[in-house]
């Protein structure tokens, strides 16, 4: 039935209802409400079926796009459930959280030719909650166990995606984690808005229906567990921590009170809304509550502080970035939610100094202009001489993007490579460290990053665990 | 040594390189064809002069080489005048035996003195072993001075040896014994080291002159013709056209039973099925000497000397030539309503004894008693009749070979498709067609006969619930198994069953070759199918369908040359294509007849593929002479331990072995395959060898996916129904693609190419089937099934895979058209930015391989030079081009933005098919030209008119395109928008068909009349010809070449369209690297190759893939997808849904506003590629592109492929042949002259008209060597007044006598031509205005609507201008006319194919299938016998009485007009009786017409108008 595609040229693009910008303010339930069934077909047939899927192309898990998509159109609900599931462990995730406009739907042939992208994520978030509601989703329990054991350190997106993957090949799984609830930046370091923390939960549990164990607060290396005991108990490990070190703002008047690091506010944030007693929210601190808040940066955890902060009854948000809209790294589409929501964006402006005493009262920023590109293709800002201005704030969070920790140091693994910048280095094209045996996925990686990326690296770690243990079993046996 | 001599010996050896490389030289040939004879049945002189004069008018139909004498060959079959030799015999002191002696016309080799000694004694010593006795050997007279040089250097020594009938056998007894003294005679040559032997005729009833000079050479080479002895009751003669330059004496014609004109289009399966009759070959007449005379076919023959072989061996065992001649070339039984009982039983008959020899054919034949003209049941050629008062019967290919005066005409006839006209010589009578028929129908009890066949199909069609056995998981492993993805289910097997059609796709094929791929990829993928181009015709299975059968005969085949009841002792199906309750009804049926074999392995071990195969084949061959009739092959028992055996190689193992085992034709051969699914599959297995195929899985698919509710509205029945619908008529366009009719020839035939196949395990399971670079070979299959098949049963759980091979997936099949190099190319065009290009070519480099040129790499010439001294850009961009994509299928902004760049840069773009808005013949005031430079002329002649033609530098035939070639196309109504109609002179809305073939193109000699068409129409544009890569594209180019084309352009498979069925898309044509280095390589051989360019395209994408065409051969390069690329196109790959978002190839106003390309983006890829190219010659040490042209030797191969494959060896492309001190490019700077024709004279004449516009009238005698009349002037009014300048008949040319081929070609409007005599074929081809009067001179007797006055394929094309011709037309009169008004009295088959405008008025009966595919213009039949419903095709039209007024006012003008022009009485009689005679008129309208006529044709719609 393949005629029932290419509706674009009679239907057009419509995506889910948006609940309306004064209501979403309110609370920090999700912005979008879902797709009706015949609303999720009619827009999956506006697909094009190309030659060459773009939308794959540029999907980091290499989805088949166009293939659900058709049988979204047709009602074959159970296959699309199983195609999509096929190539992401975690498809209503990324279906809600991807920056689409930046991967798939930014590519789409349609989006191209100006004709208006095929709403890709949404119809992959129903597809996954239709699956959820009809009960087609059963927890990972493999058809065969294996003797072997493999041990994840870090529950975040990479180590969760390599979990079900290592799970569903019958590998014996433990995650560690060093905060009391597994998810990671999922579960606190995505608003709610985006991610229902309930979404997560509801993986986490499947996982461990199938028999996953999670080892929650447990930090490995000093303290917490040896890493080389963590070596000795499983017969690979995989690395999954993510990068947790905060850039820090290097102006005069950064170390007053009132000035915080995004991922701080953002985790109080969602502690609180998980029922969790946060002291230095409650104490106001991390309450935005009537303040005047200036957010420092442009990348997706700016725009997570920014309409966190509206949602927090804020007096005033400011974003303030250096380079103009087109140039920023976060998504147009999470600045065009937070405009609607009420956050006043200030391009082409950079912080000089934070201003006030014992604690921050306002912001002083001159203007940018963008100069020659450098060799990354950017263009380099170029401040405006005489351009000053000032902006009260009572809150200054910096969201200038994070670093990764130590981990030669943290692991007490003088051997684990990393490079330049700190991320652990792979050995080859596999997820392989240069440790035997010990494999690395996500951030840790890549830097901070989409989530989509680091469950493309955890699957992949563990097609590469996979073969790593198969094969030294086949040593074994010869 | 001679001139002569040194080519002979330098094509010798260039061509024992070639034929090392693989490449099949075996010439095409063709020719013009004729027959004399005495109706009264007495001997004259006459008869033989008659036959004499004729080839002399028939020089036009064969072809001359350089030096103007060595023609291709000519000769003349005669009666043996048996006084002359007598004579001869008594001078030499003998006094001849009493009874007819013998004559022996041999050909001796001629330097080698003791060869040809030892040939004299050879055949003295046969003939009196034989108990016959000599009069001794007579050199035949030869005036040598009349041969060209290359002839006389092939020249054998000619000598007849005289044999007396000294045993005093009866006449027949004596020519049997003859015919195996012949056939003993030349199997002890065949055993001895001699090449140059050959025997003309061997028999005391006749004799052949032949041999390689011009035909009208003919008496000056051999005088004894000149003698008046020379006395015959017929003169069978021939002209020769061939498709090589090597003047090979043997293969000129007459052969001793037939002259044939055309091509025998089953060749490979009648040769595979004639080694399969050979076994149980057996006739009284022969006894033990049986085995003397097989191989039936002798080796080194054409196909028309392998036919002739088996006519004469029919003949022999007691057959009439008429009989042999219906058995061989059948007519076609299909749905023939109007065939007499009698005559289906005896074709029936026919069908079940032995395959059709099939293809255009008109045959000239005798065996001394029957004089025999017949015609192929397509009616492909032309055959044209008279009957004079003086009793002779001249039947030629043209008519006007023979000058007769009018008024001694009594008839002038012709013989139509499938039909026979025969004289018997003994009792002077002259049977027409349905007269012979009738006498051969009677001859034997033939209706009880084949009553004896089982029709299976009443057995099997049970209506039996089709059964549903596998479960969804078990169905999904086993697809798993097969390497069956989603895609196939979704894009290939879903439109089938809901459209019971093939799927449809666009663009080219960029992926690997199968040898090439990482991935798993079905046997059936290494095997490509082969078409037909330019020597013969494919057929429309769709239009033509009637001409089609799949009918296949399952079980014992018997000696075919007995005549009995025991032969139609057969099962017999519909098709073979059987569904799972019909195969099970079946093998209930054959009980224990039938024998299963187990086709599958345990996987132990990568031998153990090959041990199943050894397994199987001993199985079948146990079972067959265990007496089984029927195999059953069976890989339904796979299973987690059990692998399927290639159900491909286990078919064609099992038909050749029992080819081997001469076993094969006592059983029927029957498949069950899982790996079954499009239709490509099922025509390898059928053409592998296998009798009925039954995609069991496939079913299981369907079944399942029906249970799923994916088919709704459609029962399970309906379902499969419609698959076996949609697999039939995809059987039948694979058959037609290489112009086969019936399954029984394609069945074994091999048409099919393999690529990537290792040579050794062709030669095992594929007998002769072509694999030139060899490949994988059974240990690769063996590790390549097992690997798929554990990967299958090893997964978790059974989920089919996405795909990847129709369109690109990640992690599947590599596609060429990367996704992120087509990003960046568009990067580079728009920003004008060579960097960045360079990163696209080499990203392009990087890619794994793909192509056979991504194998290979470049060595230097010498040492680098610097880039500033090798040739410019713009240089190198003039030999660049955008191949043709019509203005159907572009949006009009793409296709103008094409043109406009290509001006801008001195290169080319072609317009494709559909024609070009007069407005783009000026530049825009910006000086902006969007005139295409080059025009196609394809098989729709959309838009083709004389000022299309007229107004471009150059124009291309395009015999076939690279993503189908073989087959025809579909504009959907849809995509017909107001533009396009006007352009195509079509109904906005109303689809628009392109024929498969161009329908005055069916052999040879006809594309050279094309040629000289268009040469004439436009006396500057060179002519290029488009043709598709397969083997044996080397012989057809060098044809080509002969036929005065300037280019040929060599089409790579990887060819994009608008719309094709993907399995021609993925399955059909060779790459070109393959078709072009070998058209290279025979146009060298031939020293063909400096006087003609050579054009390639398909698939090329950047400099270096530019030289390596160059240095393949090519010397200018066409550039199609990628120059769409560079316009936006993103390989989207929807351009047949209307739906391209980028407005490149769509037609919808809202699509098209997206378009964002422009001519500076299409000038800088063309731009960078020519630079890419310099960088690249400099690195080489080359200036420039000539400097590699067909340097092959820089090339090397540097990959030999995975490591699994035996071997993959290119060495065959990069063989060179010697160019003889001739450049390897074309030094030929003007286009090849074709020769004047009264034209010349005519605008001389006409000069006051030309230059001063006076009105004028002009007289002329013509004759059939004066073709396309009136043409050429055309082009001048056209140049001088524009095509509607003139008014109508502002100039008339009466001409007096037989017209040539083409009267009147694009005739424009103010040119009147009268005829008083007749004319040829193609009258008024693309007629564009002009007005064409054919009628009887005034004292000619004949009547008129009885008698035929013009040929075939009259009006093909037409656009405007008006036909009345007083008399008869041949066949397919007025196909794709739109816009012609004609006035006719009769005509045969096909007319109004594919009409799309005009009116045509017919008054008098019609031949069968009238009005195929007819969608516009209307047409009104006389239909007094009431006939027409029987002959008219009903797929499109309706036809009614005449109801309304203005259309009868309409048809009554016409009529008025012609008896005008004609004075025809027939005519003027219906005139009288007006009122009477209107109701027996048929009006005919297409139904999409319908509701769309400005003036309705009903009443009622009238009155609702009203």
């Amino acid at each position: 039935m393949s005629t029932k595609m290419l509706q674009f040229t009679r239907l057009d693009q419509q995506a889910p209802d948006k609940r309306p910008a004064g209501e979403r303010r309110g609370d920090f339930g999700e912005i979008s409400r879902p797709f009706l069934p015949d609303q999720a077909a009619g827009q999956s047939s506006r697909c094009e079926q190309c030659g060459i899927p773009y939308c794959q192309i540029h999907c980091p898990v290499a989805n088949n796009i166009p293939d659900w998509l058709l049988l979204v159109a047709q009602g074959r609900m159970e296959e699309a459930w199983a195609a999509s599931s096929a190539t992401n462990a975690f498809p209503e995730i990324c279906g809600r959280i991807c920056p689409q406009d930046r991967l798939c739907e930014g590519n789409c042939v349609l989006e191209q030719s100006r004709h208006g992208t095929v709403t890709i994520g949404a119809i992959e978030k129903h597809i996954t909650e239709h699956a959820f509601a009809q009960g087609w989703i059963k927890p990972p329990i493999p058809r065969h166990e294996r003797p072997q054991s493999v041990g994840i350190v870090g529950g975040g997106p990479a180590g969760l995606a390599a979990a079900d993957r290592l799970r569903r090949r019958g590998y014996k799984v433990t995650v560690y984690d060093r905060h009391d609830r597994i998810g990671g930046l999922l579960v606190y370091g995505i608003p709610g808005f985006k991610l229902d923390k309930a979404v997560v939960e509801r993986r986490v549990r499947l996982l461990a229906e199938a028999g996953v164990t999670f080892r929650t607060r447990i930090t490995i290396g000093g303290s917490g567990l040896a890493f080389a005991e963590l070596r000795a108990r499983h017969d690979a490990v995989l690395i999954a921590t993510g990068v947790y070190q905060a850039r820090d703002l290097t102006v005069p008047g950064a170390g007053l009170a009132g000035v915080h690091a995004a991922l701080d506010y953002l985790v109080a944030s969602n502690r609180k809304g998980l029922g969790d007693a946060v002291p230095a929210f409650d104490d106001g601190s991390l309450d935005a509550r009537g303040k005047d808040v200036v957010v420092i940066g442009g990348g997706d955890t700016a725009m997570d502080c920014v309409r966190t902060a509206i949602r927090q009854d804020a007096r005033t948000v400011t974003c303030l970035y250096r380079r103009d809209r087109a140039n920023m790294p976060g998504s147009q589409r999470e600045v065009a939610h937070a405009e609607e929501e009420g956050v006043r964006f200030e391009w082409m402006a950079a912080p000089e100094a934070v201003l006030g005493g014992d604690a921050a009262t306002g912001v002083r920023a001159r203007r940018m202009h963008l100069g020659v590109a450098d060799s990354s293709g950017r263009q380099t800002p170029v401040p405006i001489e005489g351009s000053g201005f000032t902006l009260a704030a009572d809150m200054v969070i910096k969201a200038l993007g994070f670093d990764p920790e130590d981990m030669p140091g943290l692991f007490g693994q003088p051997a684990l490579k990393v490079t330049r910048g700190g991320t652990l280095a792979l050995d080859g094209p596999s997820q392989a460290t240069s440790l035997d045996g010990v494999f690395a996925a996500g951030d840790i990686v890549r830097g901070a990053s989409l989530v989509v990326w680091a469950i493309r690296d955890g699957q992949d770690a563990a097609t590469a665990i996979d073969a790593y243990i198969q094969g030294k079993a086949r040593a074994a046996a010869e | 040594m001679t001139d002569g001599e040194r080519f002979v010996a330098a094509y010798l050896e260039n061509a024992a390189r070639l034929e090392a490389a693989g490449i099949d030289l075996t010439p095409h040939d063709s020719c013009g064809v004729g027959l004399v004879a005495a109706l009264d049945g007495r001997a004259r002189r006459e008869v033989v002069t008659a036959g004499i004069a004729a080839l002399k008018v028939l020089w036009h139909r064969g072809a001359v080489d350089a030096d103007g004498k060595t023609g291709d060959g000519a000769g003349i079959h005669v009666e043996l005048p048996q006084e002359f030799f007598k004579d001869h015999v008594r001078h030499q002191g003998h006094e001849p035996v009493p009874g007819r002696l013998a004559i022996g016309m041999i050909f001796l080799p001629k330097a080698d003195l003791g060869a040809q000694e030892r040939c004299r004694c050879i055949v003295e010593t046969e003939i009196l072993a034989f108990g016959y006795t000599i009069y001794g050997w007579r050199q035949v007279p030869v005036n040598v001075t009349v041969c060209g040089d290359k002839a006389n250097a092939t020249r054998p020594e000619i000598e007849q040896i005289l044999v007396a009938n000294s045993k005093n056998s009866a006449e027949e007894r004596f020519e049997a014994d003859l015919f195996i003294i012949r056939r003993r005679i030349e199997k002890r040559v065949l055993a001895e080291p001699i090449t140059d032997f050959y025997i003309c005729s061997f028999s005391c009833r006749s004799v052949i002159y032949k041999g390689m000079f011009l035909a009208e050479q003919l008496t000056a080479f051999y005088p004894d013709l000149l003698d008046e002895r020379f006395v015959s009751r017929f003169a069978i003669y021939h002209q020769r056209y061939s498709t090589n330059t090597f003047p090979t004496w043997r293969l000129a014609q007459p052969f001793r039973m037939l002259a044939h004109n055309g091509e025998i289009n089953t060749l490979a399966g009648n040769l595979n099925w004639m080694k399969a009759h050979e076994p149980r070959m057996a006739h009284l007449v022969f006894g033990e000497q049986m085995e003397e005379i097989k191989p039936i076919v002798q080796p080194g023959g054409s196909d028309s000397a392998a036919l002739d072989n088996v006519f004469e061996v029919m003949v022999r065992a007691g057959r009439p030539a008429p009989l042999v001649k219906q058995m061989l070339i059948p007519e076609s039984i299909g749905q023939n309503t109007r065939m007499p009982e009698a005559h289906r039983a005896f074709f029936s008959y026919c069908n079940a004894v032995i395959e059709p020899w099939d293809g255009p054919a008109a045959l000239c034949a005798t065996d001394g008693r029957w004089a025999v003209a017949g015609m192929d049941r397509n009616g492909l050629r032309p055959m044209r009749f008279t009957i004079t008062a003086g009793d002779l019967l001249i039947v030629g290919s043209e008519t006007g070979m023979v000058k007769v005066p009018e008024a001694e005409v009594i008839e002038k006839g012709r013989v139509g498709p499938g039909q026979t006209i025969a004289v018997d010589l003994e009792h002077g009578r002259l049977y027409r067609d349905g007269e012979i028929k009738d006498l051969l129908a009677a001859r034997r009890k033939y209706g009880s006969w084949t009553r004896r066949i089982t029709e299976l199909d009443s057995l099997v069609k049970t209506g039996a619930p089709e059964p549903v056995e596998l479960s969804a998981a078990d169905l999904r492993r086993r697809q798993l198994a097969y390497g069956l993805s989603m895609e196939d289910m979704e894009l290939i097997l879903q439109p089938m069953v809901e459209e019971a059609k093939e799927a449809i796709g666009s663009m080219g094929d960029d992926t690997p070759l199968a040898v090439l791929s990482e991935h798993y990829r079905g046997l059936h993928h290494f095997f490509r199918q082969n078409f037909s181009q330019v020597t013969n015709p494919p057929i429309d299975s769709l239009r033509e369908n009637r001409v089609m059968s799949l009918k296949t005969r399952l079980g014992n085949l018997g000696n075919i040359l007995d005549e009995d009841e025991s032969q139609c002792d057969l099962l017999i199906l519909e098709s073979p294509v059987l569904s799972n309750a019909e195969f099970e009804a079946m093998r209930e049926y054959m009980g224990k007849t039938c024998a299963e074999i187990d086709c599958t392995f345990a996987p132990d071990g990568e031998g153990a593929l090959k041990d199943a195969l050894a397994r199987i084949r001993r199985e079948a061959e146990d079972a067959v002479r265990g007496g089984c009739t029927h195999l059953v092959l069976s890989d339904k028992p796979v299973a987690e331990d059990r692998i399927a055996v290639p159900m491909i190689l286990a078919a064609g193992g099992v038909h050749s072995h029992l080819v081997r085992e001469r076993l094969r034709t006592w059983t029927s051969l029957n498949v069950r395959s899982g790996e079954a699914l499009d239709v490509h599959y099922v025509a390898v297995l059928i053409g592998v060898g296998a009798t009925t195929v039954n995609a069991y899985l496939a079913q299981e698919a369907i079944a399942d996916r029906h249970g799923r509710d994916l088919f709704p509205g459609l029962t399970l029945a309906e379902c499969i129904r419609n698959y076996k619908k949609a697999i039939d008529q995809g059987l039948l366009k694979i058959m037609s693609k290489m112009g086969i009719a019936v399954i029984s020839s394609y069945r074994g035939g091999y048409n099919f190419e393999a690529i990537g196949l290792s040579r050794a395990l062709v030669a095992e399971f594929f007998p002769g089937m072509t694999s030139r670079i060899s490949g994988i070979g059974l240990t690769g299959i063996a590790k390549k099934t097992i690997a798929q098949h554990e990967a299958a049963f090893a997964a978790d759980s059974a989920v089919l895979p996405v795909g990847g091979f129709y369109r690109f997936r990640r992690g599947a099949e590599t596609h060429a058209h990367d996704g992120t190099l087509i990003h960046t190319l568009q990067t580079a065009v728009a920003t004008d930015s060579y960097q960045t290009y360079r990163k696209y070519a080499d990203g392009v480099r990087r890619l794994p391989p793909v192509t056979i040129r991504d194998l290979l790499d470049l060595r230097p010439a010498g040492p680098p030079v610097n880039v500033d001294e090798v040739e410019s850009i713009t240089e190198i961009r003039k030999r660049f081009l955008t191949p043709g994509m019509s203005l159907g299928a572009l949006s009009p902004e793409a296709h103008g933005t094409l043109n406009i760049a290509m001006n801008r840069i001195g290169a080319r773009s072609v317009s494709g098919e559909g024609g070009e808005d007069p407005e783009r013949y000026r530049p825009r005031p910006n000086g902006d030209n969007a005139n295409s430079a080059v025009k196609q002329i394809a098989s729709g002649r959309f838009g083709v008119s004389a000022e299309y033609l007229t107004m471009c530098r150059e124009i291309e035939i395009k015999i076939a395109q690279g993503a189908k070639p073989g087959e025809g196309g579909q504009l959907p109504g849809f995509k017909v928008t107001v533009e396009i109609a006007r352009l195509r002179h079509a109904t906005p809305g109303v689809t628009l068909i392109s024929p498969p073939p161009h329908h005055d193109i069916y052999s040879i000699e006809d594309l050279a009349q094309l040629i000289y068409d268009l040469k004439q129409i436009n006396p500057e544009a060179r002519v290029t010809v488009k043709l598709v890569s397969r083997s044996g594209i080397g012989t057809v180019a060098a044809g080509v070449a002969k036929a005065k084309a300037d280019t040929i352009l060599i089409s790579g498979h990887s060819g994009g369209t608008g719309a094709s069925p993907q399995t021609s898309i993925k399955f059909a044509g060779l790459p070109w690297e393959l078709g072009l280095s070998e058209a290279h390589q025979v146009l060298t051989l031939n020293r063909l190759r400096h006087r003609v360019r050579l054009r390639t395209d398909g698939g090329i994408k950047t400099g270096r893939d530019v030289v390596i065409a160059a240095m393949m051969g090519a010397e200018e390069f066409n550039i199609g997808t990628t120059s769409l690329v560079a316009m936006g196109c993103i390989m989207v790959r929807q351009c047949h849904s209307n739906t391209c978002p980028v407005g490149v190839c769509t037609q919808d106003p809202a699509l098209r506003a997206r378009f964002a390309g422009s001519p500076d983006k299409v000038v800088n890829l063309f731009s960078f590629i020519a630079e890419d190219v310099r960088e690249i010659l400099a690195s080489l040490g080359a200036r420039s592109l000539n400097e590699v042209i067909g340097r092959t030797d820089l090339l090397a191969q540097v990959s030999r492929g995975a490591p699994h494959l035996d071997d993959l060896d290119l060495n065959p492309l990069l063989a060179q042949a010697d160019a003889g001190g001739y450049a390897r490019y074309c030094t030929q700077v003007e286009r090849n002259e074709v020769p004047e024709t009264l034209d010349a004279q005519i605008i001389k004449d006409a000069r006051p008209m030309l230059e001063e516009g006076e009105k004028m009238q002009l007289a002329y005698n013509v004759r059939n060597v004066d073709r396309a009349v009136g043409t050429k002037l055309s082009h001048c009014i056209t140049k001088r007044y524009g095509m509607t300048g003139l008014a109508p008949g502002h100039v008339t040319v009466r001409l007096k006598g037989s017209a040539g081929q083409s009267l009147g070609a694009w005739a424009v409007q103010g040119l009147k031509l009268e005829v008083y005599g007749d004319a040829n074929d193609y009258v008024g081809k693309g007629l564009s205005g002009g007005t064409i009067v054919v009628r009887p001179t005034i004292s000619s007797p004949l009547v008129t609507h009885l008698n035929t006055i013009i040929g075939n394929t009259v009006l093909y094309g037409a656009i405007a201008g008006r036909l009345f011709a007083a008399g008869q037309a041949g066949e397919r009169f007025a196909v794709r006319n739109s816009g012609a008004a004609a006035v006719i009295e009769g005509c045969g088959s096909n007319a109004c194919e594919y009409m799309t405008g005009g009116t045509v008025v017919v008054l008098g009966a019609v031949g069968a299938n009238f009005g195929a595919g007819m969608t516009g213009g209307m047409a009104f039949v006389y239909d007094a016998e009431e006939l027409f419903s029987l002959k008219a095709n009903p797929d499109t039209v309706i036809w009614q009485a005449v109801q309304t007024e203005y259309w009868e006012g309409q048809l009554r003008a016409l009529v008025q007009e012609h008896v005008a022009e004609t004075q025809s009485p027939f005519a003027a009689a219906l005139l009288a009786d007006w009122e009477r005679e209107l109701p027996r008129f048929r009006q005919v309208v297409p139904k999409e017409m319908l509701s769309r006529l400005e003036h309705p044709v009903t009443r009622e719609r009238e009155k609702a108008r009203a």
